[in-house]
């Protein structure tokens, strides 16, 4: 599948999941400027979304890479989705602390503001990370399936369509969070 | 649990580095709030332009890896036309997404209200950003997947979540430069 793809097969497959993609960040960006402008600790929050957008990269897309090599080279089975998926939750749970500690760090040395306490700054990525997983592995998981299925290379289409639905995803899951703990 | 081990063990540290990186992205921009606001076009496509470097790096990656995977590259930084066909390919697509990308964001910035200045300048540093970002992650994906495939790394595991960190990081400073040499 891989080897023959032409440049041609490459932007005809990557080019409509990019618009999708581009669209969502849109929408996105738009949602979290109008969410985020009516909570008193703004300046706080502000800091840490960059970071959780990023999670997108740093275990979604690791995790889509994964299922679709392993669907390509024939090695996917239901044992390796499961220890992906758990590794995927494990290495979330240490992205989301360290991202706390260090807003904590940046709140206590660069902005000190301290609107938000010690822990919230902890529980708030933690919470918001496994919500938003929680949606994006099936997700993907499915859309591998489906692309792959179809004679699609995953590769080129599941990647740009899960940053949109990450992205848009992360920020309605960040708001809810924000809504559950009470976040001023 | 082997695949499991590996992968977190493959991961972690990268993470690590990634989510610095992140945080690093969100203190340049508020660092730099007022060079942002006074062209709050860059703010409303700054998400998506953030997407697209990592969408396209990521795509590039996951090819590479199973090239390898596959043989149809051999793990050698050398020319061939299967590269020149993923380059050739990525560039159209990038090319083609900022089109629709600046389009759609000048659309929503003027729909809503916003004051856009040198609007043709604006769109050059959007594009010198993104290309430039391009090419020198493509010599930088090539030659660090090769590396950690013949380390018998996955360079899924390693490089997705370090280049789409590095291009979170380097977009918004490099449209910073760009915008305080241009204009």
């Amino acid at each position: 599948m891989e080897s023959q793809d032409t440049k041609g097969r490459i932007v005809k497959e990557t080019f409509p999941s990019e618009i999708v993609s581009i669209i969502g960040d849109i929408l996105a960006g738009v949602i979290l400027t109008l969410i985020l402008l009516n909570f008193k600790s703004f300046i706080i929050l502000i800091l840490i979304i960059p970071a959780l957008l990023s999670l997108r990269g740093n275990l979604s897309g690791p995790f889509i890479a994964r299922t679709s090599k392993d669907l390509i080279i024939g090695e996917f089975d239901k044992r390796s989705w499961i220890e992906n998926v758990l590794s995927t939750y494990a290495l979330s749970i240490v992205t989301a602390i360290l991202i706390g500690i260090f807003s904590i760090m940046l709140d206590l040395f660069l902005i000190k503001k301290k609107i938000l306490s010690m822990e919230m700054l902890i529980i708030i990525p933690i919470i918001a990370i496994l919500l938003t997983l929680s949606i994006s592995i099936p997700t993907s998981t499915f859309l591998n399936y489906l692309a792959f299925r179809f004679g699609l290379n995953p590769n080129n289409i599941v990647n740009p369509i899960m940053t949109a639905v990450d992205d848009f995803f992360t920020v309605i899951c960040f708001y809810f969070t924000l809504l559950m703990l009470g976040v001023p | 649990m082997d695949y499991f081990k590996k992968i977190f063990k493959e991961s972690i540290i990268i993470i690590i580095i990634s989510s610095l990186m992140g945080l690093l992205s969100g203190t340049i921009l508020s660092m730099n709030e007022k060079i942002i606001y006074a062209i709050p076009i860059i703010l409303l496509i700054l998400p998506s332009l953030n997407s697209l470097t990592g969408d396209i790096c990521t795509v590039l990656t996951s090819r590479l890896t199973t090239h390898l995977y596959i043989g149809s590259i051999p793990p050698k930084v050398q020319k061939s036309e299967r590269l020149l066909q993923d380059f050739i390919g990525l560039l159209i697509t990038i090319l083609l997404s900022l089109l629709v990308l600046i389009i759609l964001g000048f659309m929503i910035g003027i729909s809503t209200g916003f004051n856009i200045i040198n609007p043709f300048l604006i769109i050059l540093i959007i594009i010198l950003t993104t290309l430039s970002l391009f090419f020198c992650l493509f010599i930088f994906l090539l030659i660090s997947s090769i590396y950690l495939f013949k380390k018998g790394k996955d360079p899924n595991n390693t490089l997705i979540p370090f280049v789409t960190s590095l291009a979170d990081f380097l977009t918004p400073l490099l449209l910073i430069i760009f915008i305080i040499i241009f204009i």
